[in-house]
């Protein structure tokens, strides 16, 4: 953890009251938002996202699969996250686990929607190859190469940047009898598909410290943070999905009140957050 | 148990005062959708809590929400593990898991890792840690069947038991959800109502301070919609924060006679 003195807590907090934080930000400001593409050749896509010293890595692979029998129209995705110890030794063993499953499963929550797939960040449906058959598979894995703070929006902001980043190879089905149970199908090489990624919400965590709260905290702020709450939220300004962290009680009026700011500060997250991929492509593109 | 549930039909439905909204949320093309147990959109399953449920333990509770059944024991506070660092404030540690035979497919009744972690920060708050220095409680809930709204009833339950057990807490824990299908808010989703739900809304909340321990939302809302689906499970949990405190106090005059 965190070793902070004294005065150094009175710092944090008084400054945060004042609207002026330890790295000259204000509550609502982020750190500079960098994103990387095509990181890892061996993915269909991935992005490196750097917020101040957070940096994480988000991978998408894609493989074909057999669909729910519950659901046979629609694909399977899965979020691991990793937090590797090579970025804080309190990552080792059970902290890193604890950690890793609060994220999946919160990630998890803010993008792939409630159980019938509505307001799903990524439509399922459209990973269908052949119906109840073959669907593609999607496993999206989160890597925390470096941690100071605001794990859950970067992670979010990386599996959002990977995901415009990936091509999802083309599948041709041969024409074969009605009720045959494995369908030959046709890999292509060269023809991708794009995935449609304007649904796909964005993260903002709110650290509430003291009265106020701020957005991007780092491991310094988080430290003093008595709760956090995580709101994805879509381009429409709908709440995709929401997770609280920290045990401390809150007013359910603050909680409302936190979800309206965040609606105000994600437009200009995503904002931010398309241009920069969109720069991150092109460069891509040219190299 | 079951038989006794039904003789006293506890239930917490949020009072009529809140349904002034009902008229607005059911404007819309399945107005004539009937819920499978024939409960109304608004109406809980009736509440069913015992204390005492298992002799070893410090504290334990037994709850019965239609056929959502659980079980959780409390043990401790005792001494912290010997590898645990020293901490002045005492330790919180909470296990779920399910019964092979709780899900209709025979799962593999193992721990659930994201129930366990979500237990653990809804209780939290609520526990006053200062007053167990350099220990550890130890919550164990088993969900022996699942028929729906599992995390909410293991929650309240839980809270139960830390009661039963004497262990200091601000407040009560009651938790509550709701599901959204179409453009109805259903609360107190059973099985069936989860596995088609558009999305969903879970409140853990302490009903004296008014103060939400935690809360999740899965699937798409407006912000409007948050606010009345959060309106409607405080109500609900304040309600069966009620039956909780009755439960205790029934098992504590038990005890006195």
């Amino acid at each position: 953890m965190v070793g902070l003195s004294l005065g150094e807590k009175h710092f944090i907090q008084g400054g945060i009251a004042q609207d002026l934080r330890c790295d000259g930000r204000k509550r609502l400001t982020y750190r500079p938002i960098y994103v990387e593409t095509g990181v890892i050749p061996q993915a269909n896509g991935s992005a490196r996202v750097r917020m101040g010293a957070t940096d994480v890595i988000a991978s998408v692979k894609a493989e074909l699969g057999k669909p729910n029998p519950f659901q046979p129209d629609k694909g399977k995705v899965s979020i691991f996250v990793d937090c590797s110890p090579t970025a804080a030794p309190t990552f080792e063993g059970r902290g890193g686990e604890e950690l890793s499953t609060e994220l999946s499963a919160a990630l998890h929550r803010c993008l792939l929607g409630g159980k019938s797939g509505a307001g799903a960040g990524i439509d399922l449906s459209s990973l269908v190859v052949v119906e109840g058959k073959i669907c593609w598979d999607l496993y999206i894995d989160g890597l925390v190469v470096s941690s100071d703070g605001n794990l859950l929006d970067a992670l979010g902001a990386a599996i959002k940047a990977a995901l415009s980043n990936t091509g999802i190879p083309r599948v041709s089905v041969a024409a074969s009898a009605p009720g045959d149970d494995e369908p030959e199908v046709d890999i292509s090489d060269e023809e991708f598909l794009q995935f449609d990624t304007s649904g796909v919400p964005v993260i903002v965590t709110l650290t509430k410290v003291g009265k106020h709260y701020i957005v991007d905290a780092t491991t310094e702020e988080e430290s003093q943070m008595s709760s956090a709450v995580s709101i994805s939220i879509n381009r429409q300004g709908h709440i995709c999905g929401l997770t609280k962290r920290g045990g401390a009680g809150v007013d359910p009026s603050i909680i409302l009140d936190m979800i309206s700011v965040a609606k105000h500060v994600s437009e200009q997250l995503l904002n931010q957050l398309d241009s920069e991929i969109a720069a991150a492509e092109a460069v891509n593109e040219e190299s | 148990m079951a038989g006794k549930a039904g003789a006293t039909p506890t239930t917490y439905a949020p009072s009529p005062t809140t349904q002034k909204t009902k008229s607005l949320v059911f404007k819309n093309d399945d107005v004539d959708w009937v819920r499978p147990d024939k409960r109304g959109f608004q109406q809980c399953r009736p509440a069913f809590f015992r204390t005492g449920a298992v002799n070893a333990a410090s504290g334990s509770a037994y709850a019965e929400f239609g056929n959502t059944k659980v079980i959780v024991s409390v043990f401790g506070p005792r001494e912290s593990k010997k590898a645990m660092m020293y901490s002045d404030v005492g330790r919180l540690n909470c296990n779920v898991s399910y019964t092979t035979f709780a899900t209709p497919i025979r799962g593999q009744g193992s721990d659930h890792k994201e129930f366990s972690s979500m237990l653990h920060k809804s209780l939290e708050g609520a526990i006053i840690l200062e007053t167990f220095p350099k220990t550890t409680v130890d919550v164990f809930a088993l969900i022996l069947e699942s028929g729906g709204s599992d995390l909410p009833v293991v929650i309240s339950c839980a809270s139960v038991a830390l009661a039963d057990a004497g262990i200091m807490m601000y407040d009560l824990v009651a938790s509550v959800s709701v599901s959204c299908i179409g453009k109805n808010l259903i609360i107190d989703p059973i099985l069936e109502e989860e596995s088609c739900q558009d999305g969903s809304l879970m409140i853990t909340c302490m009903p004296s301070r008014y103060e939400v321990t935690q809360l999740t939302v899965t699937g798409e809302w407006s912000a409007p919609k948050i606010s009345e689906g959060v309106q409607l499970c405080l109500d609900a949990c304040s309600k069966l924060a009620k039956i909780m405190r009755s439960c205790l106090k029934e098992s504590a005059s038990s005890l006195e006679e």
